[in-house]
């Protein structure tokens, strides 16, 4: 083995503390894995919309590429535009001037998509009901596949959604 | 601090002119003529208009409006409350009156005379012109989006070596959407327009009618990385109403959640910062501390974002002593390794490189645009409403406030970097001395107004809450990033365009606790 004699002189690196998987997470995210290589080939690229959340989601889909979570080891990445999605991740109820906006978004995503509606009020309404500022839940606006209530859904539920969403893929 | 009538101020508002005092605010009725010359008045003693709210008025015709003040020294917030359907434009003496007369505008109808800017803020293009949600007679139901279309006006720039890039309301990254429109010369930036407003749910609205504890939830829906210091500043002003006094544990708890939720909204600041100059490694060690955060949050109350956790007369259940010590030991461990971190960070020169001299906002803005929160504080002035007007366990146990100087990217890190290590070490201290008791108490239906003030993490965080005949009829929230979002605009020009993710993360404000 070709080794540095003087790399023994050096400090050794610093160990971080270790902190435990989350076992739901983890073989929730295994599975997804398979399920993605056998619909899409390799990986699936997410489009994050936000129509009317209160960031509240948002944090948890950030929070799929941060350590803990780290999904991009199971292929799915975050993407920074539509024209490169596979997945619109739609959140919040869907106000009026955020209308436009999706319905663009949508139409800039390469078929086949997926869209999935995350969080209580992207799913129902949730308290914003009958409110003059919304147009109403996601598939108000445009086709939904999936939906997964929460305030805010965990990244569990999240990854879980996910699986789900390919499990149905595969048979349709 | 000064007694409001010992104070020099005395004199200007004489004590008849006094219509209420509650916890926060001191109100007095003013007429109309003598507005704009009082407003004047107060620029001398370094006051800042933090709010202006509107509401109908209760006999007759027309709209009563609360001008908020702040003052330099002052426990008490100062309100002048003025009945009147044609007002004048306080924009030409405190700028930050712009935007909010442009809200009172689009939610009432009142047009201000010599306003300086009478374009719609919230009310976007599908909305019809003479659409006002706010007004009484207007039943909450949803609406036909308007066919003609008034579309909105930029300002315009023109110059042959001058280009535009709009931006958004779809950004790359995983954010809330808001439009930005920056006109450039060559590499930097010359003006920076912000559009915001997109996600405009007509909360206010929404409240009007609902039970004081409906309100709750309401609040919190408001920003999901401020809900425990919404929910706070809600239930302050109810209780206040009520005249209802929270059990001393439940003072404890709301304390313990407010800073946790400091701590974790400023690590993601700190995290979001560090990632935009593609420093990665330091982003991953924040964000494991966030996420051990977060996570303790979901230990203590069920939720990741600590909602649903504030009542009013206290908090939803106690939470036991073994948890509060396992608190204890997360914190050790966050703040041990935090601190490393952040020396590590500050350590690297191209860091500093990028961070340095960047964005930077000038003190002599702070009061034109009632900046608050980390933003006012990096720029050398040490305002914070836990210290100014201070609410909740505040009053017992004080806490410092934490300054910079130098105004710019640097100068934000550094210091919330330091306030999460105040906030730590402050709910390290007062879990150790929790007393025992109830945690809720029973209050009796009351009618009547207040204000409260809370310092979320972004900042100042105003609520206004009108009770008749036991529920909602006004619910009104102001948050830091209402006024911080100008705060922005003035930060980038002389920026080149790459540094604008960064400035704009090392602010991290709230596009959702702006359009309500």
């Amino acid at each position: 083995m070709n080794m540095n004699i003087l790399s023994l002189f050096l400090k050794k690196p610093q160990v971080l503390q270790v902190y435990n998987p989350d076992p739901a997470f983890e073989s929730a995210g295994l599975l997804l894995k398979k399920e993605i290589k056998w619909v899409f080939g390799k990986s699936i690229a997410i489009r994050e919309v936000d129509c009317g959340s209160d960031n509240a989601a948002e944090i948890e889909l950030a929070n799929l590429s941060a350590p803990h979570y780290d999904v991009e080891r199971f292929g799915i990445t975050f993407v920074a535009s539509p024209r490169h999605a596979d997945v619109l991740a739609v959140t919040g109820v869907v106000t009026h001037a955020m209308k436009e906006a999706l319905l663009k978004t949508y139409e800039a995503t390469p078929d086949p998509k997926f869209v999935i509606a995350i969080g209580d009020d992207a799913c129902t309404g949730g308290i914003y009901q009958g409110s003059y500022a919304v147009v109403g839940p996601v598939d108000a606006v445009i086709p939904v596949d999936l939906k997964i209530p929460g305030n805010p859904p965990t990244p569990v539920a999240i990854l879980e959604g996910l699986l789900g969403l390919m499990r149905s893929a595969k048979k349709g | 601090m000064t007694n409001l009538h010992t104070h020099s101020l005395g004199l200007l508002l004489p004590s008849e002119w006094m219509i209420g005092e509650d916890e926060v605010t001191v109100s007095y009725r003013v007429s109309g003529d003598r507005i704009v010359e009082i407003a004047q008045t107060l620029l001398a003693f370094e006051s800042r208009l933090v709010w202006i709210v509107c509401t109908e008025a209760e006999k007759q015709e027309g709209y009563t409006l609360w001008y908020v003040f702040e003052l330099q020294g002052l426990k008490k917030f100062v309100v002048l409350v003025l009945d009147t359907s044609n007002p004048i434009s306080l924009a030409a003496l405190y700028p930050a009156a712009s935007r909010f007369e442009r809200a009172i505008s689009d939610g009432f109808g009142i047009q201000f005379s010599d306003s300086l800017d009478k374009r719609r803020l919230f009310l976007h293009e599908p909305y019809p012109e003479d659409f006002h949600p706010m007004k009484k007679n207007y039943k909450n139901a949803p609406i036909i989006p308007s066919s003609h279309p008034v579309l909105y006006e930029f300002r315009s720039m023109e110059g042959s070596a001058l280009y535009q890039v709009p931006v958004g309301p779809v950004h790359a990254g995983i954010i809330e959407p808001g439009h930005f429109r920056f006109t450039v010369i060559g590499e930097s930036i010359l003006n920076l327009e912000i559009r915001l407003g997109y996600l405009h749910r007509g909360i206010e609205k929404l409240a009007e009618g609902c039970s004081i504890e409906k309100g709750v939830q309401i609040a919190e829906s408001v920003s999901g990385d401020e809900s425990v210091a919404h929910a706070c500043c809600y239930a302050q002003a109810v209780e206040d109403v009520l005249s209802c006094v929270i059990p001393p544990r439940a003072l404890y708890l709301r304390a313990l959640l407010l800073e946790l939720e400091r701590s974790w909204s400023l690590l993601s600041d700190l995290a979001g910062m560090v990632t935009d100059v593609a420093f990665s490694a330091a982003a991953s060690r924040f964000l494991i501390l966030r996420e051990t955060l977060q996570r303790t949050c979901e230990r203590l109350t069920g939720s990741r974002f600590l909602k649903g956790f504030v009542m009013i007369g206290g908090v939803r259940h106690d939470i036991p002593e073994e948890i509060l010590r396992e608190v204890h030991e997360v914190i050790a461990y966050v703040l041990d390794e935090l601190k490393q971190i952040l020396a590590w960070t500050l350590s690297i020169p191209s860091v500093i490189d990028r961070f340095s001299t960047t964005g930077v906002v000038r003190e002599p803005l702070v009061d034109p645009l009632a900046l608050s929160g980390p933003i006012a504080r990096a720029s050398g002035r040490a305002l914070d409403v836990r210290c100014d007007h201070p609410y909740g366990l505040y009053k017992l146990y004080p806490i410092k406030p934490v300054t910079r100087m130098t105004g710019d990217v640097l100068g934000r890190f550094e210091l919330k970097g330091e306030e999460i290590i105040t906030s730590l070490s402050y709910i390290d201290d007062l879990v150790t001395r929790m007393p025992g008791g109830p945690v809720w108490t029973e209050y009796q239906a009351k009618d009547g107004y207040a204000y409260a003030a809370v310092e979320s993490p972004r900042g100042r965080t105003l609520c206004f809450v009108k009770i008749i005949d036991g529920s909602l009829d006004r619910f009104a929230l102001s948050t830091a990033s209402f006024c911080n979002w100008m705060a922005l605009e003035h930060a980038v020009l002389g920026n080149i365009v790459p540094d604008f993710p960064l400035i704009n993360k090392s602010m991290n404000l709230s596009y959702a606790g702006t359009d309500l």
